[in-house]
This record gives C-alpha cells, sequence and structure tokens, in this order.
C-alpha cells in the first residue's frame, strides 16, 4: 500500500517533466514525421506519400553533397577548436588576475550572437575594404586582396576562421573546469617526482580532463553538424551551391522551394545521423570514464 | 440625495464616454499591409500616408519586411490563420501564391474597375491564374542598362550613345577597360541568380530567346542568344573587363558595382534613378532598353511588386477598397509619380506632369512596356535560389567556360523542376 502510495507520489512529481516533454519534444517530433510522409507545401496542403521523400532523398545529389560539406567542415573545425580550447584553458586555469582577464577576454565573443559575428567577419574578409585582407598584404602574407568566397574551400576557411574566434571561448571555459578539478596534490607529487611540464600535462592533466574535453567535442560537433547562420551569412552557398550545409539544404528546400514534406524528411535523416554520431561520441566518453 | 445624483451623474458619465468610446471602437476599422524592403516599400509608404490621411477611420498599419524574409513569413502567416490584410508581393511568386489558392479572388473589381484594364499588361498577366485575378500591379521596377558618360569621354566614345548590342557592348567595355587605373568596362553581380534574371536574361530575351520553361512538357533557354550572351560574358571576364569581385558577388554590390564611378557599363533598375539623384548626383550616367543581338532588338525584366488580399485576411471588404484606390489618379499620381516612383497604369507611366522633364524615367517607362515577366511556378527554385540551375549555368559558362555543357545542364534542371 505504501509502496504504491510512494509510487504514485514519484509520478507526480514526474509529471510536469513528462508533460514538457510530450508538448514540446514528442508531439513536434510525431508531427515532424507525419509531415514527412506527406507532399506537404510551404504554401499549404499534403497528400501522404508514404515513404516516397525518403526514397527521393537517397537520389539528392544536392543532399548528400551538403551532408559531405557539414561532415568535412565538423572534422576541420573540431580539432582546431577544441586544441587552442585546451592550449587557452592550460594557459589561463590558475586564478591570477592576468589570466582571469585574459579568460573573460577570450571568452567575450561567445556572447555575441553568431549572426552578428558572422556579418561582422564577413566584412573582415571582404577584397575592397577587409581589414583582413589589408592586414595579410601589409604583413606580406598576400600580395593582392583575396577574394575569400570564389573557392569552396577558402571560404570554409574564412568560416572556420570566424567560428574559432567566435567560440573557441566556451571550450575553454569547459576545459578550465575540468582541469581546476584536478587536486592540487597530483600535481605537486608530479613535480616533486620530477615530472616535466609537459609530462605532468600528458601523464595528469589530459587523462583527468578527459570527460570536461569530450563533453566540449560532443557540443562542438553536433554544433558543426547544425551549422547554418554562419554559412547564410558568409558565403550564401556560393559558389554554385557548394558550401551548402545539411541545415541549410533543408532550409531552401523547406522554405525556399515551399517542399516542407521534403524538408521534414531531410531533417529526419540528419536527426538520426546526429544521433548515431553522438552515440558513438557518448560510448567513447562512458569508456574513457570507466577506465 | 446630493450623493445619489453624485452617482447618478458619474453613472452618466462613465456610460457615456464608454458609448463614445465603443463607437469609435466600432467605425473605426483598421488594416494592416506588409510590404517588402525597396522599393515597394516606398511605394507603400508614401500610398498609405496618403490613404490615411483621407481615411483616418480606416487607417492602414504598414510594416516592412525584409525581401528575403517576406515569401516565407507570408506563406506561414496565411497557413496559421493570421495574414496581414494586405500584401504588397515580389510579382514573380504570383504564379505559386495563386495556384496554392492563398490569394483572396479580386475578379469582381477587375471587371468593374476600368483601371484595372489601363495596367500595364505584364503586372495584370502575372496577376491572372485560371481566368481569374488576384491582384494588380502595385509597385513597378524594370531593368535598364546604364553607362557611365564621364568614362564613355575619356575612352573617346560618344557619351550620349549606349550600346546597341551586346557586341557593342563588349567593345565599349574594351575601351573603357583600357583606360587602366581600376576602371572596367562592364560590371554584373555573378553570384546573384535575382540580379542576372533581372539585368542579363533580357539580353537573351531581346535576342529571341525563351528563358524558362512553364511545365514538364515546355522548352528551356532556347535561342542562340542565350549562348552569345554567355560567350560574350565569358570574353569580356577572361579579357579582364569585369572586376575581380563580381564572381562572389551575392548581390550586395548590384547597385555600388555601378555607383562606384569606375564601370562604363552595367545592368541595373528603374529604381537606381532616384537613388543616384539624391546620393550620388555627380556621377554622369545614362540608361537605356537592354539590347539584343542586332539593332533594335530590346528588352527589360519587369520587376516589383503587386498588391493582392491573402487569403484569411480579416478586413476582405476594405482590402478591396484599398485596391481600387491604388489604381485611382490620386494614388498613382499625387503618391508614386509626384514621388519619383513609376505609376503601374500604363496610360500615366509616362504621361504625367511630373515625370515630364526626366528622360531616364521615360526611359524606365518605355521599358516597362516592351519588358517580360516569366509566367512559371517554382521561379524561387529554377532561379532564385543560390543553387539553382539559372545561377549555376550562368557561373559555370562564365568563369569555367563551359558554356555548352551549363546550357544543357541547366536546361534539364529547369524542365525537371517545371514538372514537379
Amino acid at each position: 500500500m505504501y509502496a504504491n502510495s510512494s509510487r504514485y507520489v514519484g509520478l507526480l512529481f514526474m509529471t510536469p517533466a513528462l508533460l514538457f516533454v510530450a508538448v514540446f519534444v514528442l508531439y513536434p517530433l510525431a508531427h515532424l514525421v507525419y509531415t514527412s510522409m506527406t507532399d506537404a507545401s510551404l504554401l499549404g496542403g499534403g497528400e501522404f506519400v508514404g515513404l516516397e521523400n525518403y526514397v527521393k532523398a537517397f537520389s539528392d545529389r544536392g543532399f548528400w553533397r551538403s551532408l559531405w560539406f557539414t561532415v568535412s567542415y565538423t572534422l576541420y573545425i573540431t580539432p582546431v577548436l577544441m586544441g587552442l580550447g585546451f592550449l587557452a584553458a592550460l594557459l589561463t586555469t590558475e586564478n591570477t588576475r592576468l589570466k582571469q582577464v585574459t579568460r573573460g577576454a577570450i571568452f567575450l565573443p561567445v556572447v555575441i550572437g553568431l549572426a552578428t559575428s558572422s556579418f561582422i567577419w564577413l566584412w573582415l574578409f571582404d577584397q575592397q575594404v577587409g581589414l583582413f585582407n589589408r592586414l595579410l598584404v601589409d604583413f606580406g602574407i598576400l600580395d593582392k586582396p583575396l577574394v575569400w568566397f570564389r573557392k569552396a574551400d577558402l571560404g570554409q576557411l574564412a568560416v572556420i576562421i570566424s567560428v574559432t574566434w567566435k567560440i573557441v571561448g566556451f571550450g575553454m571555459i569547459l576545459m578550465v573546469a575540468g582541469i581546476q578539478s584536478i587536486g592540487d596534490d597530483l600535481i605537486e607529487a608530479a613535480m616533486i617526482d620530477g615530472a616535466s611540464y609537459w609530462q605532468r600535462v600528458r601523464r595528469i592533466i589530459l587523462p583527468l580532463a578527459a570527460r570536461s574535453i569530450l563533453l566540449a567535442t560532443l557540443i562542438s560537433a553536433i554544433g558543426s553538424m547544425l551549422a547554418f547562420d554562419q554559412f547564410y551569412i558568409m558565403t550564401g552557398g556560393a559558389p554554385r551551391g557548394q558550401t551548402f550545409t545539411s541545415v541549410y539544404w533543408i532550409y531552401q528546400n523547406s522554405f525556399v522551394y515551399f517542399k516542407l514534406g521534403y524538408g521534414s524528411a531531410l531533417s529526419l535523416i540528419l536527426m538520426v545521423i546526429i544521433m548515431a554520431g553522438a552515440a558513438v561520441q557518448i560510448a567513447l566518453t562512458s569508456r574513457k570514464g570507466s577506465s | 440625495m446630493r450623493m445619489l445624483n453624485a452617482r447618478r451623474v458619474g453613472a452618466a458619465l462613465l456610460a457615456t464616454a464608454t458609448a463614445a468610446f465603443m463607437t469609435g471602437t466600432v467605425f473605426a476599422q483598421e488594416m494592416t499591409m506588409w510590404v517588402r524592403d525597396g522599393t515597394a516599400a516606398n511605394a507603400g509608404k508614401v500610398l498609405v500616408d496618403l490613404w490615411n490621411e483621407s481615411r483616418p477611420d480606416n487607417r492602414i498599419e504598414l510594416t516592412v519586411i525584409p525581401n528575403l524574409q517576406m515569401v516565407t513569413k507570408l506563406a506561414t502567416s496565411i497557413a496559421a490563420g493570421e495574414p496581414p490584410d494586405l500584401i504588397s508581393l515580389d510579382l514573380i511568386y504570383m504564379p505559386d501564391f495563386m495556384k496554392a489558392d492563398s490569394l483572396v479572388d479580386i475578379s469582381d473589381e477587375a471587371a468593374e474597375n476600368p483601371n484595372f484594364d489601363k495596367v500595364i499588361d505584364a503586372y495584370k498577366d502575372i496577376s491572372s491564374y485560371e481566368g481569374r485575378t488576384y491582384g494588380t500591379g502595385f509597385a513597378p521596377d524594370v531593368s535598364v542598362i546604364a553607362w557611365n558618360k564621364d568614362l564613355f569621354r575619356k575612352a573617346g566614345l560618344d557619351p550620349e550613345k549606349p550600346p546597341r548590342t551586346i557586341y557593342e557592348i563588349h567593345e565599349m567595355a574594351k575601351k573603357i577597360a583600357a583606360l587602366g587605373d581600376d576602371t572596367y568596362g562592364f560590371y554584373f553581380a555573378g553570384s546573384c541568380p535575382g540580379c542576372n534574371i533581372f539585368v542579363t536574361s533580357p539580353l537573351m530575351v531581346a535576342g529571341g530567346a525563351k528563358i524558362l520553361p512553364r511545365d514538364g512538357e515546355d522548352t528551356a533557354l532556347e535561342g542562340e542568344a542565350v549562348k552569345e550572351v554567355l560567350q560574350v560574358y565569358r570574353d569580356m571576364w577572361t579579357e579582364g573587363l569585369v572586376p575581380e569581385s563580381a564572381e562572389t558577388d551575392n548581390g550586395a554590390n548590384f547597385v555600388s558595382g555601378f555607383t562606384n564611378g569606375n564601370v562604363g557599363i552595367a545592368g541595373t533598375g528603374g529604381f537606381v534613378i532616384p537613388l543616384m539623384e539624391s546620393d550620388f548626383p555627380d556621377l554622369d550616367y545614362g540608361v537605356a532598353l537592354l539590347p539584343g543581338l542586332e539593332e533594335g532588338q530590346v528588352s527589360g525584366f519587369v520587376g516589383g511588386d503587386t498588391i493582392a488580399i491573402p487569403r484569411g485576411s480579416k478586413n476582405e471588404e476594405l482590402a478591396r477598397e484599398f485596391i481600387n484606390w491604388v489604381l485611382t489618379d490620386e494614388a498613382q499620381l499625387e503618391g508614386l509619380a509626384k514621388n519619383g516612383i513609376l505609376p503601374v497604369r500604363a496610360d500615366l507611366a509616362t504621361d504625367n506632369k511630373y515625370f515630364a522633364n526626366q528622360p531616364k524615367v521615360q526611359v524606365t517607362a518605355e521599358a516597362l512596356k516592351v519588358g517580360y515577366v516569366p509566367w512559371v511556378f517554382h521561379f524561387a527554385d529554377m532561379v532564385n535560389s543560390d543553387a539553382s540551375p539559372w545561377i549555376n549555368m550562368l557561373q559555370r559558362a562564365v568563369f569555367d567556360g563551359e558554356i555548352d555543357e551549363a546550357i544543357e545542364e541547366a536546361r534539364e534542371r529547369m524542365i525537371e523542376i517545371a514538372g514537379e
């Protein structure tokens, strides 16, 4: 009797959270699944077409090209963000005034909107008035200002530079928290044993901060797989649609070509791919953690 | 007793005030209207101000929407049952919205009001679907070719003679670019699909080409002018007559490419004329109809906005009244022409006191009469999107030099899209 009532009380406590998930996650997801099986247009209507949109997606060169571009972007930017973030964390972990200010300065761009920072960098990269080009020419790195968005790889590099400036502070903060949670006694013991700085980093800090690093990697990788704003603003998909990310392609189909049903199917495919990637990462995290 | 009287007087006052307030609420009927930024927003502001001045009880609240967001916002607002009462819509989207039954049928107004018939043909055509009328012209615009007279003089060209064929564009561009010192012969925004359907496609159409298919059985990109125009563009690109930055211009420098003063010839729109007067009064330039392959061949892309009533409008009757009023002499002349905006009625476009001494505006009015607008579904997919077959063709042909392959690929894709 007591056990039963206690179970109901537990359920009662969970109800708000369950309701929240049902209304804001499950219902929209169910609706998305249904829409993906219709030929719904943004302008209205929509007949049930079964799995037709999914079949179409498999032969949609634009989607697979955008997916590959997104994966390559993620593979390039994630190590850059994590590497620089970890270095910045190492340099600013101690709570001295100077390091706190440095940490704050590196973190500052994180609080700027991604669209805002993308616009700033769009103009910094401009061939005619861009400061970035001017500096590269003045330092003798370039002979003349570069048209950054003429080629897909250059456009991608420009976006990676801008996003690194914007995001690197976020990974740094997570890693600083991880590093600061390592006990001083461990570090001191290693120093007494004669471990050099890099030995301490490699043998103590990296393994013990691994959870924070993997968490930052997971967040960063998912964020990169969902990249949209920065490419929408800086490259506009140019040249010739070669810098469309998956989300950008979904946006094009849903809101520019009005194919809401098809866009929904693409969204679900992307969701499954990201979930699979995240599951692998989480599995790796758990294994590292347990070992 | 005094207390009672005071209460009664108070109650009476309250009732009177309430009645007055209610009366105002009942009779004042306000409308909402969305207009996209740019020329249409200017037209919207002057017309709505004029309307509001004389109709304080039926005021219109105008909202300017960023161009790129307009179609999405409108479509979602209609789907949600909360659209504005009136919409000024990029005319090219009319077929899609009419087919989707998203606009109110105003055929009765069109039949009863003789002013509907006086509207420039392109706007009448694009507002009709299966014999019914769903809108009319609102804020006209049209493409023309502009040339820099100062650079023409310096290059030894006659500053009063615009290019009359695409081959003359090429020859003149060579002479202007030869001036050196960061001077270029020609400009086009190489990554802007909308800009190029506006200023490049008329060069092809003037030369007899057909650009877009109406359905999956129709033809696309037919006629030698398609290849000829792309070849001239390609030659001008490889010869360095066009600034390098044109390749990545997604439209941001569509206007400034010419107004900077270092470009000899560029396609542009009628909207640039008031802009030049206010912001670049010292730039000596001319405008003419966009040419074709031979002398005498001319065309233009009729753009701008139509006005329509979205399905679900809460003030449909009043919205119909506004559309009728927009076509009156008062609105066309004292609203649009007086403020330097082209009237949409053909009979008033050139023949009005405000444009009598403005030869450039007269040219654009002429272009409106000879210009074309493609009546097709899926325009965004075929032309306006960043990965459309139209812009892919232009870029592959001009920047990679694969002209025949580019045309063939775009043709196949356009017909495929039209068949969806």
